[in-house]
Order: C-alpha cells, then structure tokens, then sequence
C-alpha cells in the first residue's frame, strides 16, 4: 500500500482493523477522539462494532463482556478516562482476557489540561487497578511506530492473554505524519481460545471470572500471572538505540515523542563536539532494564539523564536498572509544556560543564 | 528569507474577495495553506493600507492550530483574533463576538482558517448570516494523500458535506497535495492532476497549488500552469 498522511488518532484506529480489531467501544475526551469519529466511519465498513457508551466505566466493562467471547476488543481514551477504566481492567487481567486499551496522554492530575504529558507512566506500568497484576505496555514515538505497535498490540494481547496498553503522549495522537499499511496483517500462530465463551452448542459450559473465594486458588492464579509477566520479560523487551557509541559522555533515556527531542537536541550539540547517545524504551512493561544496565555501566558514560514530560516517573524504572553504578539525573516540564530542544541542550551543557570543572578541580 | 520564499518560476496567486475561507478535511493543510496565505499577502505590495487579518474557526482540533502562529503573523502587522488567557489553550467552541464583527466590516483582506471536514466547517453556519452580508470566497484545500480525499469521488463527497453543515457554498480548490517530508514532485503534481478534474466536474476554480518551497525548486516550470504559493512551515513539531 502506497503511503498516505495521516493523523495519529486516525492511523492508530486504521491499524486496528487491520489487525482484525473489529469491536470498538468508546466514550470520548480530547486528545484522542479522532479515534472515535474515525471508527464511526469506517467500522460500519467492515461490518465491524462502533459503540459509543454512556461514560468510560460502561466502556471498560462492555470491553471486559466482549473480550470474553474471545473477539479482538479496544478502547481509546486520555488519562481521566482511563482513571475510569481501571476496575474493569484488574478484572480482564485476573481473569486473563485480551484486550488493547490505548491511552492517549494529557495532563493530570485531576481533570488537568488537553496538552501532551507523560504523567500516566506510573499508572500504565504499576498496576493501576488493584491486585497482583501488569499490563503489557508499548510507547511508540512516530505515527508510523503506533500503527506498528498497535497491530502488534493485538497479537501480543492473544498470545499472553492479558490486557496490553499502548501510550503515547497527545501528540502521537493529534500530529500528522506520512504511513504505510500492510495489505495484510501477518503474525505467528496464536493458540486457540479454549476459554472463549461463544455458546456452549455440544460442549460444557465455560466461566470466565476473576473471583476465587479459595485463597489457594487465588494465590494459584497470582502465581500463574506472575510467570506470565516473567515471561514477558523474557520475550517482550523493545527498545532502541540512537547514537549509543564509546564516545557519549551522557546517556539519554526518553520514551515516546520526547525521544525524538532528544533526537535534535543530541545532533545540535553533536556539532559542537559533545557525544550524547539515546536509549528509548518501546515496551515499558517489560521494561529494559538489562539492557539500560549494559548500556549505563559503560566506562564512557559518566551520567544518565532521563527526560520525561512529566515530573519524573520513569526515572524510578531507570534508577533501578543503574543500580547506583551511574548518576542519573532528570529533567522534564509537565502540564501540557513540552520541553524543547534548546531546553534539553541547555540541561546538556549545565551536566558536561560541571562535570569539566569536577576535573579541574581533581 | 520571507521575500526569499517567493517563487519567481510562476504566476502568484490572485485573491480578490475580503473575506477568503479556507476549509478542508481534516489534515489537508489548511492552516499552514492560511497562515502562508496571510503572510504572502502582507509582504505583496499590491495590498499595502490594506489590513489582512487570519481568523482561527478551528473549533475541532486541540492542538496545531493557526493561532499557535500569531505572535509571528503580528510582526507582519496581521491581525487575529483569538481567546485570551487559558481559553487560548481549550478545545472549547469559543467564537469571540469580534469574530462576527471582523467578518461584517471587513476593511482589508481577512483569511478564515476553518477546522476540518464537515464537523470543523459547521461552526461556519453559526456565523452564515454574516459571510451573506460580506463578500467572501469559500476555497478547499485538497491533500490526494488524505484517506477520504484520494479520489474524485471523495472529494466530490467532502465537498456536498462541508456546504451541507456550513450553508456555504464553495468558490475554488487549492491543491495541497503532501507527506510532509516524504513530499516529492510526484506527489505534488498528481495532487494538480486530481484538482484539475474536481475543478473540471464542480466548476470550481482552481485557485492555486501550495507546495514547500524545496520541492518546488526541483519541479520544472512547464509542469505546473495554474499559479503557486510557496510555503514556509509555520506549524512545526518542536523537534523539527
């Protein structure tokens, strides 16, 4: 297929149907509801469902109805709506049902604002709802990225069946970029679903809960649930390197569209002799910590500078993957700011500065 | 650099009503096309003593707004009107009463930047009675890689729908045919091709093709016949 402009919203609806996610329940809230006014259009399309529920609680639980006859469900929503949406959610992931939830990001907290932000990280990979739970989560940085990772998404959802949230900022979902979709689809084999309740013609009937009254039992689904994420982490580690070399004296972690600040940022001060190289995480859950450590522990890199559009979440994930070995320090803007990259630049400098005169000094 | 952007290989557009509204689907390029269109017209001489002004009516988008450009346009003494303080930010259906006023008394030359398709042109019917007293010029801006504008068909269909909800009948076609960077002569000129046979099937006037002015340096003159304004991107990425 030729490439075509598109909107992130729009791009990120498209890719859904692509993947044959063809049951879409909705309640909309800028900046993501594009999504919702594209679908309306193009789901009678298909022959596909649009359903607009009457708010994002309805929404998450009309998800949790449909991902238990075993059909590829989403949703779409912005950080309050998504608020919204967490009980139902813990219920999906206890009782192992695949969905895909996107969380087009604002700022918070509260109602907060309509502009891009990078505050739900701790909402998308540390639970959110409640009980021993994760979701898978993917933070694509370009349009073309969140078409990827949203078919993705789907697959990933069926093959751990489990919950997958895909983030980005509001500007993944508000720009415009050039993207080319697949004619078809194509993933690996996936297992049957066994579980899926689809009417019990000739067979015994199947229950599909998260309530299990036997402690034994619960804390045997826990487990079960905790291997699954074990797994994950084995297999679902995303990330990538953007002049990462011998010669950075920092190492960037960003995630998202900040990334591809950093990006700028790290040409403009490449021309004044100062190597920086970047780190992007794509799945935040699981997150690259091995991969941060390897990369951080480098005798190069005197410090880790993570950057996010928010008051500093994600930091949390990378301090933990440096384990002390590097300093990592944070800088951000949150509330709908996005820094720019004379910002990042500036922060550059500030570290390279001072860590020139702690030589001189020594 | 602004008198730089000037192409010198092709005619300049024409525009001759004071009122000029600019409409499209959404992410055919319609307020970088307006923005680019109030700047040409406040550096071309013929236009001088006469105010131009950009209205943002984008009601539909939150982000990547005309207004996010009016501190620049204000240099260039073009006027706008829009909500002040943390309205300037909401996605809120704020129509200032000036608006009506601008278009009313028009003075100069005024650029009417409206949100896309017909959901974004509906807030044109509220302010219908006033375009009716005035003078005005509907345009559409077309963008060939645009999902729903990628074939005459689908023009023809973004056209019945935006005059439906905006009770406004349209003049003209501008061809804006892009990918953003992935942009090339091609595009550019296929996007001409399919103007010409939406003009030739509505009676619509081609009005002009707007293009980067890097692509344009690298398109030969003779392949382009109709007049064409250069654009500068004003509504950048802020890593761009």
């Amino acid at each position: 297929m030729a490439k075509i402009l598109m909107k992130g919203n729009e791009a990120i609806a498209e890719a859904a149907i692509k993947a044959g996610g063809n049951n879409y329940f909705c309640y909309p809230i800028t900046p993501q509801t594009e999504v919702a006014e594209y679908l309306a259009k193009r789901m009678p399309e298909v022959g596909g469902v649009f359903l607009q529920g009457e708010s994002e609680l309805a929404v998450a639980n009309m998800i949790f109805g449909a991902a238990a006859t075993g059909k590829r469900v989403f949703t779409t929503s912005s950080s309050p709506g998504i608020s919204l949406m967490q009980e139902a959610i813990s219920y999906m992931a206890g009782a192992e049902l695949p969905c895909v939830i996107v969380n087009i990001m604002r700022g918070g907290p509260g109602l907060g604002g309509i502009l891009p932000a990078q505050s739900d990280y701790f909402q998308s990979v540390k639970g959110g709802g409640h009980g021993d739970y994760r979701l898978l989560v993917l933070a694509p940085s370009t349009v073309q990225e969140a078409v990827d990772l949203m078919m993705l998404s789907f697959h990933l959802a069926d093959k751990y069946s489990n919950p997958v949230m895909m983030i980005g900022d509001g500007m993944i979902g508000q720009m415009m970029e050039p993207v080319e979709f697949p004619d078809v689809y194509e993933e690996p084999e996936l297992p049957e679903k066994t579980w899926a309740i689809t009417g019990a013609k000739g067979r015994k009937p199947r229950v599909v809960r998260s309530l299990f009254l036997d402690p034994n039992k619960l804390e045997n689904n826990s487990w079960h649930l905790y291997d699954k994420y074990e797994l994950m982490k084995k297999n679902e580690v995303r990330f990538e390197k953007y002049k990462v070399n011998d010669k950075n004296e920092i190492l960037i972690v960003s995630y998202g569209t900040m990334a591809r600040i950093c990006q700028t940022a790290i040409d403009e001060i490449e021309k004044e002799g100062v190597s920086i190289g970047l780190f992007r995480p794509i799945s935040l859950f699981p997150f690259p910590q091995d991969d941060i450590f390897t990369e951080a522990s480098k005798k190069n890199i005197k410090n880790v500078l993570v950057i996010e559009m928010s008051t500093g979440q994600m930091i949390e994930d990378v301090e933990r993957a440096v384990v002390g070995k590097k300093k990592v320090t944070f800088f951000g803007r949150t509330g709908g700011i996005v820094p720019s990259p004379e910002e990042v630049i500036k922060k550059i400098k500030e570290m390279v500065s001072k860590k020139s005169k702690t030589k001189k000094k020594a | 650099m602004l008198t730089d952007s000037r192409s010198q290989k092709w005619e300049l557009p024409q525009i001759e009503k004071p009122i000029n509204i600019i409409v499209g689907g959404y992410g055919s390029g319609k307020s970088e096309v307006s923005v680019n269109l109030a700047r040409y017209l406040a550096l071309d001489k013929t236009f001088v003593n006469r105010p131009i002004s950009i209205l943002d009516l984008d009601i539909v988008n939150p982000y990547f707004r005309s207004r996010e450009a009016s501190v620049e346009l204000e240099k260039l003494g073009i006027g706008s009107i829009n909500p002040e303080g943390a309205e300037f930010y909401a996605d809120l259906p704020i129509i200032l009463p000036q608006i009506r006023g601008a278009i009313e008394t028009a003075e100069g030359t005024v650029i009417c930047d409206v949100g896309g398709d017909d959901v974004g042109a509906r807030v044109l019917s509220s302010l219908a009675g006033s375009f009716h007293a005035a003078t005005y010029d509907m345009v559409l801006v077309l963008n060939l890689s645009r999902p729903f504008t990628s074939n005459v068909a689908g023009c023809l269909k973004t056209i019945s729908e935006i005059e439906f909800s905006s009770r406004l009948k349209f003049s003209g076609i501008i061809s804006n045919t892009h990918l953003m960077d992935d942009t090339n002569e091609e595009i550019v000129l296929s996007g001409i091709a399919l103007s010409k046979e939406v003009s030739k099937q509505t009676g619509l006037k081609l009005w002009f093709v707007s293009a980067e002015q890097k692509i344009l340096n690298i398109i030969e003159s003779a392949y382009i016949d109709i007049p064409v304004l250069p654009l500068n991107r004003s509504l950048l990425k802020p890593w761009e």
